[in-house]
């Protein structure tokens, strides 16, 4: 779903582009053209405009190499916080599934991915710039990544109303981690708490509700009741949708006996040259579709699509997505080279079915095999720098 | 002469098939598994060739270095073989069975949510 939102972002770039902050800031620009008013959009651009111009005047340190970055950076970042900023004010809204969940924390997730992008190219003239950004990062960095703390203080201090606006940001951020978390857990009763801020459409009421029992008249004046049976009863066990009731009986205590020490190793092992040696051939079908399970040769039930791969979900999504900090070492700066590594590059910040390290070996492939050829590319005059 | 003792392990005298149905889908087996090992090989020396970025010396090299992988491991060989009986024509792809087990199965009722239409 996250990549889901790349591909629609990237297609509108032409992926012969070379700069990421390009293409954020491309991004960024029709995202402005979409949500923001046309009032605000001048201003607000001046206003940027003029925060650099001035430091870029009073800062001397400040070289040349790092001042067009930095206004690239506060001229995307302006847009994207106004984009941020509509975000948020539509966060209240009617959330009734959890797919628009998923949709909002990825947009979200998104945005501060394209702030953070713009960070390290940023970060000292961030510094020199704001030099509250910092300090108030320290204070409100409890459970979240210190490095999307910063970039929040960093996307807050552009806005005009600065504390508060970090303030929403990071417990927006709090939120949704803590949202993620549940989801993840499947613990559904933290859920509710989490989403009980958020308005609910409720369903329309039912019409036609009879008693269950009501008597009935026939023509001939007899009564009767509507004999539905057990079945009745189990629609209606149906209908409550939580089978589990929230209270506690409190009838059993909750179990406090101790497994013993954990099974070893040489215990393993015995009991599964006993099973072997006992039961070899399956006496039933279930049997038999439990064999195959072990093989691998079955699906697990219920289906886990991601049933190899639980190690990658603990994967950041921008390892996954930045990749040209490989590019860095190992292949030449300009030429044809670096642009078809580029694109491949592209390519595989949009591939959600391959784990990091399946791109980092296929990345360094690349760079054995244009090592290996060497002669044959600068017999072709490429530079190799 | 040798004996066994049988236990309870033969209780089910199920018909095991533990060879394939013949040697054609033997290969085709075998052609699946290295088009598995080489996979990303191809799919990276393919993308070198595709492209009108790098210069034309580096590939036709890389045109000689696919040329040069063993025959088996491209993809376009395998044939998706019916799975019971080994043929190589209409065969249903979601069910991997030619349309005759296919017919036979679902006649049979071994298949779950098949009917014969009617409309």
């Amino acid at each position: 779903m996250l990549f889901s939102i790349y591909h629609r972002a990237f297609t509108g770039a032409n992926t012969l582009s070379t700069c990421i902050i390009r293409q954020c800031e491309k991004k960024d620009v029709s995202d402005q053209n979409e949500t923001t008013t046309k009032d605000v959009k001048p201003e607000v651009e001046a206003k940027a405009n003029d925060g650099g111009e001035t430091q870029q005047q009073g800062d001397g340190k400040v070289e040349q190499v790092l001042s067009k970055p930095s206004q690239v950076k506060s001229d995307g970042a302006k847009s994207g916080k106004e984009g941020l900023l509509d975000l948020l004010g539509a966060m209240k809204v009617e959330v009734t599934n959890k797919r628009k969940l998923k949709n909002l924390k990825t947009k979200q997730s998104f945005e501060t991915s394209a702030q953070y992008k713009s960070k390290p190219a940023a970060m000292e003239s961030t510094i020199s710039m704001f030099q509250k950004a910092t300090v108030q990062a320290s204070a409100k960095s409890d459970a979240l990544d210190p490095d999307i703390v910063a970039a929040a203080s960093a996307a807050a201090a552009t806005l005009p109303n600065q504390s508060q606006a970090e303030s929403e940001l990071l417990k927006q951020l709090r939120q949704r981690k803590a949202l993620t978390e549940a989801q993840k857990k499947g613990d559904i009763n933290n859920l509710g708490d989490l989403i009980a801020d958020m308005k609910v459409g409720k369903k329309p009421a039912r019409q036609n509700a009879w008693p269950a029992d009501q008597i009935r008249f026939d023509d001939d004046g007899q009564g009767y009741t509507h004999d539905r049976g057990i079945t009745g009863e189990l629609a209606n066990i149906r209908k409550r949708r939580n089978v589990f009731p929230t209270k506690r009986l409190n009838i059993f205590s909750p179990t406090t006996d101790q497994q013993g020490a954990k099974p070893t190793l040489w215990d393993m092992d015995f009991a599964n040259e006993l099973s072997l040696s006992a039961n070899q051939m399956p006496r039933n079908g279930f049997e038999e579709m439990i064999q195959w399970t072990k093989e691998g040769k079955l699906w697990q039930y219920p289906i886990n699509n991601e049933i190899g791969l639980e190690d990658e979900a603990s994967v950041p999504f921008h390892e996954h997505v930045f990749l040209e900090k490989h590019l860095e070492e190992g292949f030449p700066r300009q030429g044809p080279v670096r642009h078809f590594m580029e694109l491949v590059v592209a390519g595989l910040s949009r591939n959600p079915y391959l784990t990091v390290q399946q791109k980092k070996e296929h990345i360094s492939w690349f760079r054995d095999y244009f090592h290996q050829k060497k002669d044959v590319l600068s017999e072709a005059d490429v530079d190799l720098s | 002469v040798a004996y066994f003792a049988l236990g309870s392990c033969w209780n089910a005298v199920a018909q095991v098939r533990s060879y394939y149905v013949d040697w054609r889908m033997l290969r085709d087996v075998k052609r699946r598994q290295m088009a598995f090992e080489y996979a990303h090989e191809r799919i990276r020396i393919n993308a070198l060739r595709k492209n009108t970025i790098l210069p034309k010396e580096l590939q036709e090299i890389a045109d000689k270095e696919i040329a040069a992988l063993p025959r088996d491991s491209c993809p376009v060989r395998i044939r998706n073989r019916c799975v019971l009986t080994s043929r190589p024509r209409g065969v249903k792809r979601k069910w991997r069975l030619s349309r005759i087990v296919f017919r036979h199965l679902a006649d049979h009722n071994q298949m779950s949510g098949i009917l014969r239409a009617r409309w």
